[in-house]
């Protein structure tokens, strides 16, 4: 049975059977991506660089040499190379385990998540800017374990369903992940709000 | 329905993937706790913010990745004789006949090497070895990249150029000469499974058991290498259906493989043929020291 093709094209496929320019329209097309997941975890963009290059080797390899037509046809791309990259992400950053997201939800004010930016707000220019900025340090902020989830759920805009098959938990405890994540995000931004009122 | 559990559920019924009896009982607990409700909409404001919040790379990837795993490949061509020939920076890697189909050679070469191929200009050294053996010429000791081939493929498939041109020699010869006498069932593999022919001259061996045997390429082309080589394909034929392997000089009491050039200046009235080595042995003859005939017992 085959997977629904992405824009008409199994690459996957077309990558095991070298077809010419396969595998640049891999690069081309998850690049982005798999740059900002890798970024989002390592905080760095060097390393994520070179942690995307190394998994679109793996995964060439792979396509070619190790998997099987039927196997090649049948892949689940996008979550496949999101876990090649998490592999690598993890092994390459130091330090110890995920931290924060683990806590029990006690731990977390359970109030709603409040509002953020007015979703129809025009703002522009510089209001537009800083409030990038305060988002981008506030998604800093947040343990890696969220990080990670704010990149598949909110940038890439995967399925519950996508998400456990690339990070191997339960579509429920992810929901309750996604949650805390937001509300930390939710809770940096306030009192980044509070400091620049003051 | 308590608050806690709708805040878990509320980005995953924003996006309808709740099942459907529980988005009914969220949106229940919504008519009677707006602050939850709310929370649908900040979710939906968070989601459309970070959405745009993506980090791009300084450069990207794409020229140093796809070139990481391209190797070239072009046409070789003598006369009517075109094959295909891919290479590394290292040497080549792939020969076939060139009228196959490109997809194939694309695919096999991807499996075995785990690199993509583009058409470029063949390399001089690598265009004059091709060439050579195409045309039954001396061949230049051509560079070859035999990467991926098992230890054993290699002993076998490096054995092959001490083969002189327009002669031949069994598998057991092979096998014996690698110190493997009795692989050689495995050597018949290794050599079918040559992923350089011509260059390589897998063509020069031949069974035991008579006739040039089969080739990759057909059997025609296998006779029409040798032949044009200068090997002495029919006589080779010949020799075998009358369950000749080895033959003898009755002036210099040596014997020889048929095609061994130091057989085929024996005069036919000197010659004698034999069945195989202890057969030579018993009637007193030793083993030529040119073409090293395998001491092949029944």
């Amino acid at each position: 049975m085959m997977t629904a093709p992405l824009d008409g094209e199994n690459l996957a496929l077309g990558i095991h059977r070298c077809d010419p320019g396969a595998f640049e329209r891999l690069v081309q097309r998850f690049e982005p991506s798999l740059h900002n997941y890798a970024n989002r975890i390592l905080g760095n963009r060097f390393d994520a660089q070179e942690v995307v290059q190394d998994a679109f080797l793996r995964a060439h390899d792979a396509l070619t040499r190790r998997y099987d037509t039927s196997r090649a046809a049948d892949l689940a791309l996008k979550p496949w190379l999101f876990r090649i990259v998490r592999n690598l992400s993890l092994n390459k950053r130091s330090g110890t385990g995920p931290d924060g997201l683990g806590r029990p939800l006690q731990a977390f004010d359970d109030g709603r998540i409040g509002p953020l930016v007015p979703p129809c707000t025009v703002s522009q220019g510089v209001e537009r800017e800083q409030e990038r900025e305060a988002l981008e340090r506030a998604i800093a902020k947040l343990p890696e374990d969220g990080r990670e989830l704010i990149v598949l759920r909110f940038m890439e805009e995967m399925s519950y369903g996508e998400i456990a098959s690339v990070v191997g938990q339960s579509e429920a405890a992810l929901r309750g992940r996604v949650f805390r994540s937001l509300k930390l995000l939710r809770d940096a931004l306030s009192d980044n709000e509070v400091r620049h009122a003051m | 329905m308590q608050c806690r559990s709708v805040l878990t559920r509320v980005d995953a019924l924003r996006t309808g993937e709740l099942p459907e009896d529980e988005a009914v009982r969220l949106e229940e607990h919504f008519e009677t706790c707006p602050s939850c409700r709310d929370s649908l909409d900040d979710v939906g404001a968070l989601a459309g913010a970070l959405k745009t919040m993506t980090l791009v790379p300084e450069r990207s990837c794409c020229g140093d990745v796809c070139g990481a795993v391209r190797d070239g490949f072009g046409v070789v061509a003598v006369g009517d004789r075109a094959v295909r020939v891919a290479f590394s920076e290292r040497g080549i890697r792939m020969i076939e006949p060139a009228d196959r189909e490109i997809e194939s050679f694309r695919a096999r070469y991807g499996h075995r090497y785990g690199r993509e191929l583009e058409e470029r200009a063949v390399p001089e050294a690598i265009r004059r070895a091709v060439e050579d053996a195409l045309s039954g010429r001396e061949t230049t000791v051509p560079e070859v990249d035999l990467e991926g081939a098992t230890p054993f493929e290699r002993a076998v498939l490096t054995v092959l150029p001490a083969i002189p041109r327009g002669e031949v020699r069994s598998y057991s010869w092979v096998a014996e000469r690698i110190g493997r006498p009795r692989a050689i069932r495995a050597v018949g593999n290794a050599v079918a499974r040559n992923p350089v022919p011509f260059v390589l001259p897998c063509h020069r061996v031949v069974p035991e058991s008579g006739g040039v045997g089969k080739y990759a390429f057909g059997t025609p082309m296998k006779r029409a290498l040798l032949a044009a080589e200068g090997a002495p394909v029919e006589e080779i034929e010949e020799l075998a259906r009358q369950g000749v392997r080895l033959v003898g000089s009755a002036t210099t009491r040596v014997y020889c493989v048929p095609t061994c050039r130091g057989a085929r200046q024996i005069r036919p009235e000197n010659l004698v043929p034999f069945h195989d080595a202890e057969e030579a042995a018993r009637r007193g003859f030793r083993p030529c020291r040119i073409c090293k005939p395998v001491a092949r017992t029944a």
